[in-house]
């Protein structure tokens, strides 16, 4: 029904642009901004967003790596590397911790904290869902509503029991919606290939949906096609690609970069990421996608690309320019999926009849370029 | 206290029925002093914390030392009405009345984050009306909260096989939760409304059942047409495989139960 903001170093800037407004909410992180700095976004927030939705992910999911301004929070366990994290009177004290550290900040959702686990076995998948519930039955008279944490080991995923089993596990928690996060190895960059993991996910997701535990996927990319076709909620994605994908090695990263300042442009023809070269074979070949008409970042990239091939300059920096355009593409194409309105013909795709619709796409692309060439186009 | 006559014995514990020192007929159950011990405590703790007017009332715990072993008496409110068992096969209606009544008490028992694990006909009592059905033998329920005593590599849980859901049948630990109680109950209810397991096929032995349960084969397609011809449909999604795939929640799985057509 929605897409969210995986919020990662200075993204506030991206929240309150007028593209983004199809976002319903964004999911803040503890590792990139202090207490005083989310309360002072979600205060303004809630004065200018009307029903946007401010849920924090307590981001322990490595504790001892203590990355970023997460020690900074009231709630950082500073006996994390000493603790019993199979002990659940060390998560009940945490989890009181946490509600204490967030009273002020009038969340309206709160992710349960969880850690990745050395093994993903049933006692650790038991284990957050007892975590999870005894923060919902906290919260329960409140108006901050607890999603439920779930990593979930997208290799398990093969076996055909398992979705079915985790689903069963999962829902069993007593918080109303489930933060579904799937863990593997694949880098951000690339895309999900293992076809019996991903059906796996989406049977998983599909299970949980149709059975009254609605799901919002955090960390997703162009992946997000597949969670919705599965029937997900809501599905989350940032600006950089390690809040699009969740690997262990993304806490390698170094989280003010999100491992890589290269620009990228998302095409939805070919659903890849593409480089400043290819993105310009690809235009030669005339492979765009329609859904790139739609979209004012995918304009204002190919100007800047024109002018410095007009100019023989380099282009202007387009890196924050790329991260708009993902995100833009990533709130539309859930929009068209939510609405059954999916299909956005690739550019090359021959008309049946007199060949006009493909011509009015091509108007599209060849404005913006004849534009920057200093000619008007009809 | 005066004894009157035994009325059942079970795994754990035999049950009398005893006139007490203030004149009142009540059930005195004794556990087996060789196999007491956590499960008592758990039966305890558990039957304390409820409070409902469809599950049995504890009215004391007693420690007796007898011959050098402690012997323990647990005396509950009785139920005169008979069990479930005995009233044979039930109409629609009643199916409907002493359902909702059940899924009641299974929502209460689930809120204290407790599951029955043994829901059955002869773990349905009636109060002397005869129509008031009321949950008994707490004696295998377990609380979420604390650790399971049954041993992992058990190759089944605790339970009536007959009546029990395929994650206790394959001691799966992690997925008991509520949701197994209903669909104990679900197959309580087909028994004795329908006349059948949801999940045996023509022919087949009662053991043979409790293998599909456990491998998870889904209900029979005559038993879902005999739902969807008794108005009964609610019944199909109780036994589910997967607990996924039952009520998440036990106030949903009231609502959808009192949403049947006859239903109060």
């Amino acid at each position: 029904m929605s897409v969210y903001h995986q919020m990662g170093h200075h993204s506030n800037n991206l929240v309150d642009l007028p593209e983004m407004s199809a976002f319903a909410g964004a999911i803040f992180s503890p590792i990139n901004a202090g207490i005083a700095e989310v309360k002072e976004q979600i205060a303004l927030g809630h004065e200018t967003r009307g029903q946007f939705e401010h849920i924090l992910d307590p981001q322990l999911y490595v504790p001892a790596s203590e990355r970023g301004r997460l020690k900074e929070w009231p709630y950082y366990p500073k006996d994390v590397d000493t603790a019993d994290l199979t002990s659940s009177a060390w998560w009940t004290g945490l989890n009181e911790k946490l509600a204490r550290a967030c009273d002020s900040l009038r969340l309206d959702g709160l992710c349960s904290p969880i850690v990745i686990p050395k093994i993903f076995d049933d006692k650790y998948y038991a284990r957050t869902i007892q975590v999870g519930s005894e923060l919902a039955a906290h919260y329960r008279d409140t108006k901050t509503r607890i999603l439920q944490t779930a990593l979930v080991n997208l290799p398990e995923l093969t076996d055909p029991n398992r979705p079915l089993e985790l689903a069963s596990l999962i829902s069993g928690t007593k918080a109303e919606r489930i933060y579904l996060i799937f863990v593997g190895t694949t880098e951000p960059r690339r895309e999900l290939n293992q076809a019996d993991e991903l059906v796996g996910a989406m049977r998983m997701i599909h299970a949980l949906e149709i059975n009254s535990a609605p799901v919002l996927v955090g960390f997703c990319s162009s992946d997000v096609l597949l969670w919705k076709a599965a029937g997900a909620s809501s599905c989350a994605s940032g600006k950089f690609f390690n809040l699009r994908r969740f690997t262990r090695q993304r806490f390698e990263e170094p989280s003010a970069t999100g491992g890589g300042q290269l620009p990228y442009w998302f095409e939805e023809a070919l659903m890849a990421f593409l480089r400043q070269g290819d993105l310009m074979r690809v235009r030669r070949t005339g492979l765009f996608s329609e859904a790139g008409g739609h979209n004012a970042f995918c304009r204002q990239i190919l100007e800047i690309l024109d002018e410095a091939s007009r100019t023989h300059t380099p282009p202007k920096a387009w890196l924050g320019i790329s991260w708009r355009q993902f995100l833009y593409w990533f709130a539309e194409v859930e929009g068209r999926l939510q609405r059954g309105d999916a299909d956005r013909k690739p550019y090359c795709v021959p008309q049946t009849q007199t060949g006009q619709s493909s011509m009015r796409r091509r108007s599209f692309w060849k404005s913006v370029s004849t534009t920057a060439h200093g000619s008007e186009s009809g | 206290m005066r004894f009157v006559k035994r009325v059942g014995e079970g795994t754990f514990k035999q049950t009398f029925e005893v006139i007490s020192a203030d004149n009142l007929r009540v059930a005195l159950k004794l556990y087996k002093a060789a196999i007491a011990g956590p499960r008592e405590q758990r039966e305890i703790d558990a039957m304390l914390r409820c409070s409902h007017d469809n599950i049995a009332r504890l009215l004391s715990v007693d420690r007796y030392d007898f011959e050098g072993n402690v012997l323990v008496t647990l005396t509950e409110e009785f139920l005169p009405g008979g069990t479930l068992t005995e009233k044979g096969q039930i109409p629609r209606g009643e199916c409907l009345r002493i359902g909702g009544c059940l899924i009641d008490a299974v929502a209460h028992i689930a809120d204290l984050d407790l599951v029955h694990r043994d829901i059955k006909p002869d773990n349905i009592m009636f109060r002397e009306d005869q129509r008031t059905p009321v949950l008994t033998d707490f004696g295998v329920a377990r609380d979420l909260m604390d650790s399971s005593l049954t041993p992992t590599w058990a190759p089944r849980g605790p339970g009536t096989p007959f009546f029990s859901s395929p994650e206790q049948l394959n001691n799966q630990k992690s997925l008991i939760d509520w949701r197994s109680d209903q669909f104990a109950l679900g197959v309580v209810l087909a028994y004795v409304t329908l006349g059948m397991h949801p999940y045996r096929p023509a022919s087949r032995s009662d053991n043979e059942v409790v293998d599909l349960v456990a491998t998870r084969n889904g209900p029979t397609q005559l038993f879902i047409d005999r739902c969807n011809s008794s108005s009964l449909p609610i019944l199909v999604k109780m036994v589910a495989p997967w607990p996924i795939h039952r009520y998440r929640t036990s106030g949903q799985l009231s609502v959808a139960w009192s949403s049947q057509e006859g239903a109060e």
